[in-house]
């Protein structure tokens, strides 16, 4: 079974890009001030939450372990 | 009684002192009309951050979108050059909406991400040092032609896989292409120049990366087109896109930010205290502080309504991240250079689905630039105070910065 994560977005950073939307677009959604939120880690799998991650041109998208607690990205 | 606000962006001392220009239109009318150039000018950092981030409202295909003439007006018998200049500028995808902007920015995204670019570091730096060994026999540079013309042009063309005999000629080109953000009436000639130029050296690079793809950017650009995302057309004038803005704007923010640490000495103290660990934040400030893009512009989708006024379908709008980022609704000490500022919220990259593709390598370029010149050269000083800047108002762009450290 796919271990469980916790995903933030750190809105001092986030620019509303929302490419995390296209990479993971059930585990992000932009809120009313067009910043996304991570509303269902669960959404999809751990690789595109990791992707999408990545590929956020702020870095604004902290994914932990949530068990552990460990930093996954960035 | 008081005066009006000149609508002419483009005196002396609009051009000399931004800040206080549209300083001024934000503190009293923050949605303004302006009727000269007929554009609406946005001012407010909020406003800001809502329009860009509202890109269904606010569209970005202006060059094919704008019924009007260019502004400033160009000369009567180059109107054929301007149409020439629409079809180029028009066809880059930053011209595009959603959903084709998104299927473009795809392909070029993953580039330009933090991590990718982290790799670009290392050349990054030696490439600063290469051009600072440069300056440090003569004791003394001109900042824009010595250092942070040549730096992001090196990067760029590396990007490019240009071949080194050939990057005079890039820079040549580069030059030309920068007309696009001036006023001179008789500016056309030169910057289809420009156009033409860079459409006749990429296309046989094209060629070549369609059939043999390497790691550089106009291999992704090739593979868009093979992806059916890109005519052929959209892979030249985003090849030459990178060239000017990957150019323009962090020539600005070096020469900017250097400015800003010779103008205020206790910053430059603290850089020169630890230039690796402030080096981030400080970018971040240059960024904010004095900022290379001074607006952009959208046409409206529909009717919008901001502040009271009503802003009408294909009316110009644009956004000026001069005074959004002098903001005192946003910004504590707004007019303050204070290079531990954080949060930081400034909106040099525009905001939304349009935020700027090449943040990142900016943010490299700027750190590697001023930790370099902490650490080598402690004491800069300004050859004169006299100081003059293109008349744009695209971009924050002196004309040169003369230093020396001796």
């Amino acid at each position: 079974m796919a271990r469980k994560l916790r995903v933030r977005v750190d809105h001092l950073l986030c620019v509303g890009n929302a490419m995390c939307e296209t990479f993971a677009p059930n585990v992000f959604r932009l809120n009313d001030d067009r910043q996304s939120e991570a509303v269902n880690p669960e959404g999809d799998p751990e690789a595109q939450i990791l992707e999408a991650a990545e590929n956020c041109p702020m870095s604004a998208i902290i994914v932990e372990d949530a068990e552990t607690g460990e930093q996954l990205f960035p | 009684m008081a005066t009006l606000i000149s609508d002419d962006m483009f005196t002396p001392d609009a051009i000399a002192d931004p800040y206080a220009y549209y300083g001024r239109i934000r503190d009293e009318d923050p949605v303004h009309w302006n009727e000269l150039y007929e554009v609406w000018v946005i001012t407010r950092h909020d406003d800001l951050v809502w329009l860009t981030r509202h890109h269904e409202l606010f569209s970005s295909a202006v060059f094919k979108k704008d019924p009007r003439p260019a502004y400033p007006a160009i000369d009567e018998s180059d109107l054929g050059l301007y149409e020439y200049v629409r079809n180029y500028q028009g066809d880059q995808f930053i011209q595009h909406d959603r959903p084709d902007h998104l299927e473009m920015r795809k392909v070029v995204h993953g580039y330009f991400t933090p991590k990718s670019l982290e790799e670009w570091r290392p050349f990054v730096q030696r490439a600063v040092k290469h051009l600072l060994d440069e300056a440090e026999k003569n004791g003394r540079m001109d900042v824009m032609r010595d250092l942070a013309t040549p730096l992001p042009v090196l990067v760029i063309a590396e990007m490019m896989g240009v071949p080194e005999p050939d990057r005079p000629y890039i820079r040549e080109l580069a030059e030309k292409l920068l007309y696009i953000g001036r006023g001179e009436h008789d500016r056309m000639p030169i910057l289809t120049d420009g156009m033409k130029g860079m459409i006749e050296y990429v296309s046989p690079l094209v060629d070549e990366r369609i059939v043999n793809p390497g790691d550089d950017f106009i291999s992704v650009l090739a593979q868009g087109e093979k992806a059916g995302v890109f005519t052929r057309h959209q892979v030249l004038v985003n090849t030459s896109l990178l060239l000017l803005a990957g150019h323009e704007t962090t020539i600005n923010l070096l020469c900017n930010g250097t400015l800003a640490f010779i103008q205020h000495p206790d910053q430059w103290a603290k850089l020169k205290q630890d230039p690796a660990g402030a080096a981030r934040l400080a970018t971040e400030e240059c960024l904010r502080y004095d900022s290379p893009v001074k607006s952009i512009q959208r046409i409206a989708f529909e009717d919008v309504e901001m502040r009271g006024k009503v802003l009408k379908k294909d009316d110009r709008v644009r956004w000026f991240i001069s005074s959004a980022n002098r903001d005192p609704n946003m910004f504590d000490k707004p007019d303050t250079f204070d290079i531990e500022r954080w949060p930081n919220q400034h909106v040099a990259f525009g905001s939304g689905i349009h935020h700027c593709l090449g943040a990142t390598l900016a943010r490299v370029e700027g750190q590697e630039v001023f930790k370099a010149l902490a650490e080598r050269f402690p004491a800069l000083r300004l050859d004169n105070e006299a100081l003059e800047y293109q008349p744009s108002i695209t971009f924050r762009s002196l004309k040169s910065l003369p230093i020396h450290w001796q």
